[in-house]
């Protein structure tokens, strides 16, 4: 695993906007970053970043087939009891998936490293499945990089293939796409998965999370009052389950993308649990709830709430001594503690990389920089290749 | 090679592809029926139903055909024999095609039949039920878009009401708006009082 310097393609902003990439710059900070690349062999992405991802996937899937079963887990996670029937009964009609992102530490040798799985709103998807895809091809076809490099990243043939795959499953259900409004990241991932999703063929439209309507008959409604069959939404379990409507989240008989289930997933008390139930895993680091008092084993920790995003509330600890934090509005619900392990550093820069499923198949990697210990929503991203 | 093969997609370049779902016949007769209750009796043969109700003898017909129909249209399919035996059991899926694609659905278990509270009409919506009983749907009989009516038996009386007869409306009037979305807005005021903090949006 290398970190290799590159030259910029002149053109990739203007071609960025073109095709819908607005959030290449945020607030004056660069996010894509095609300064540099990095560079793997083929065998680090197989043996070490893609058979792992599976098995991790696996291995989540059986706590969560614990934790639904389970009132005193359930409650451990902070789902609301009101909630608690209707994730059961998604998990056993299997309700289907669409995505997830586990992020791992790895370093080019030995494991790669869980530290946690964005199963319910992963981003950062069209720059993984597209633009890093275009700014390859781009370079091989300019002569700036070998024609033999590859690099993994089979996510919009598999993204595609998944809708039409779920469509079969709904026949004639329109399916529609939502988020907040005021994101422009959230917008243009939505925008690019319904665009994968008209690619397979499926009548799909758009709603803001703040604009979804409640109907007569208890049907959640769009802006033209059309009722909502299946939805994809951008936004989080944990947040629906706390807002008015949440009653109505299994009486509206919607088809959620992602499925209720995936809240189990989401949330950091899986960690613990996977450590529990599955020790001295190799791609496991140790993980404790806040209150286990097995947690004073670890002199290097990292402590993260149960519910956070984009590094929200994180604090690493190490000696007993706090050298990162980060601030946020989570943490009401409780903490969880995971050994520390550091990404791996090139020169000031902390790689993480994201590697995707879909359909429970890993289907490509994201590398990410921050310069800080904990990789936070201003972190920047860049391209990989496969060569070797 | 382990990426895509090809990749603009159809807003960015031409549009390929045709919608794979099967335009869902919406029920008329069932529509109508309002808010009221209909006291229905499932049945798993025309015969059957015909036995119990020789009067009726065509309504039963009818509503038999229309549940056959409404079944392929509305029961779910899986790609896989073994996903559908999962939620229905073993045995209990059979193959449907359609445009050249085939899946599996769960077999009818028996339709309901009973008049409707408004007039001359004959509750014809299929039901299902399964033999897993690690499924939810175990022992109970559910409709196609999975409202579970209780205990799986022929013949006995069930009262139902609009949610289990009535196909989802397309559309409906909106009575309130708004009931999602709280929680961003106050995690994103929290935000914007840390200048340092910006955020890009709710997903990680």
């Amino acid at each position: 695993m290398l970190r290799v310097s590159h030259r910029e393609r002149p053109d990739w902003r203007a071609q960025a906007e073109q095709l819908g990439f607005g959030f290449h710059t945020m607030y004056g900070e660069p996010y894509w970053d095609e300064t540099a690349y990095y560079q793997f062999t083929l065998a680090q992405i197989e043996r070490d970043i893609e058979d792992p991802t599976a098995e991790l996937h696996q291995m989540c899937l059986d706590v969560v087939d614990r934790v639904v079963r389970d009132e005193r887990w359930l409650r451990r996670f902070r789902i609301p009891e009101a909630q608690w029937q209707g994730i059961l009964d998604s998990w056993r009609r299997r309700d289907p998936s669409l995505y997830s992102r586990l992020d791992l530490a790895y370093n080019g040798r030995g494991p790669a490293k869980l530290l946690e799985n964005n199963a319910d709103t992963p981003t950062s998807l069209f720059e993984t499945a597209f633009w890093q895809w275009l700014w390859l091809e781009n370079n091989v076809d300019a002569g700036r990089l070998r024609r033999d490099a590859d690099q993994f990243n089979l996510l919009q043939e598999r993204l595609v293939a998944r809708f039409a795959g779920l469509a079969a499953r709904y026949p004639g259900q329109r399916l529609h796409f939502s988020c907040c409004k005021d994101t422009v990241e959230d917008r243009g991932t939505v925008q690019y998965l319904e665009d994968c999703a008209q690619e397979a063929g499926l009548d799909t439209a758009f709603v803001y999370i703040e604009d979804i309507g409640l109907g007569e008959g208890g049907w959640l409604t769009d802006n033209q009052h059309n009722t909502i069959d299946w939805l994809f939404k951008l936004y989080p379990w944990e947040f629906m389950f706390q807002e008015q409507y949440a009653e109505h989240l299994v009486t509206s008989r919607v088809n959620w993308l992602e499925p209720l289930w995936k809240s189990v997933l989401s949330n950091k008390a899986l960690l613990p649990l996977l450590w529990q139930h599955f020790p001295d895993h190799p791609n496991l680091l140790p993980a404790y709830f806040g209150d286990d008092p097995r947690r004073n084993a670890l002199q290097d920790y990292v402590q993260k709430p149960l519910f956070s995003r984009e590094g929200a509330n994180i604090s690493v600890v190490r000696h007993g001594k706090l050298v990162a934090e980060v601030d946020g509005p989570y943490g009401e619900e409780g903490f969880i503690v995971q050994a520390y392990h550091p990404l791996p550093k090139f020169g000031d820069n902390h790689a993480l990389i994201g590697s995707w499923l879909v359909d429970d198949q890993p289907a490509g990697i994201a590398v990410r920089e921050d310069r800080s210990l904990i990789t936070q929503d201003l972190s920047r991203y860049l391209p990989h290749i496969i060569l070797g | 090679m382990k990426r895509s093969k090809r990749q603009l997609l159809s807003r960015m370049a031409d549009r390929i592809g045709k919608p794979v779902g099967a335009a869902i016949a919406g029920s008329v007769l069932l529509s109508a029926c309002g808010n009221n209750e209909a006291e229905v009796q499932v049945y798993q043969s025309q015969d059957d139903c015909r036995n119990s109700n020789p009067e009726l003898a065509e309504q039963c017909q009818a509503a038999y055909q229309q549940a056959l129909a409404e079944s392929a249209d509305t029961a779910p399919k899986y790609d896989q024999r073994g996903d559908c035996e999962a939620d229905f059991g073993g045995g209990n899926c059979v193959p449907y095609q359609y445009q050249g694609n085939s899946w599996f659905m769960p077999a009818m278990a028996g339709f309901m039949f009973g008049r409707l509270l408004d007039g001359n009409r004959y509750a014809h919506t299929p039901v299902y039920t399964s033999r897993n009983p690690y499924s939810p749907y175990y022992g109970q009989w559910s409709t196609a878009n999975g409202y579970r009516l209780g205990k799986a038996g022929y013949g006995k009386r069930i009262s139902v009401g609009k949610e289990a007869l009535a196909p989802k409306p397309k559309v409906t009037r909106t009575i309130s708006r708004g009931g999602f979305g709280s929680t961003a807005q106050a995690k994103s005021s929290w935000k914007s009082t840390k200048s340092s903090s910006r955020s890009r949006g709710w997903g990680g």
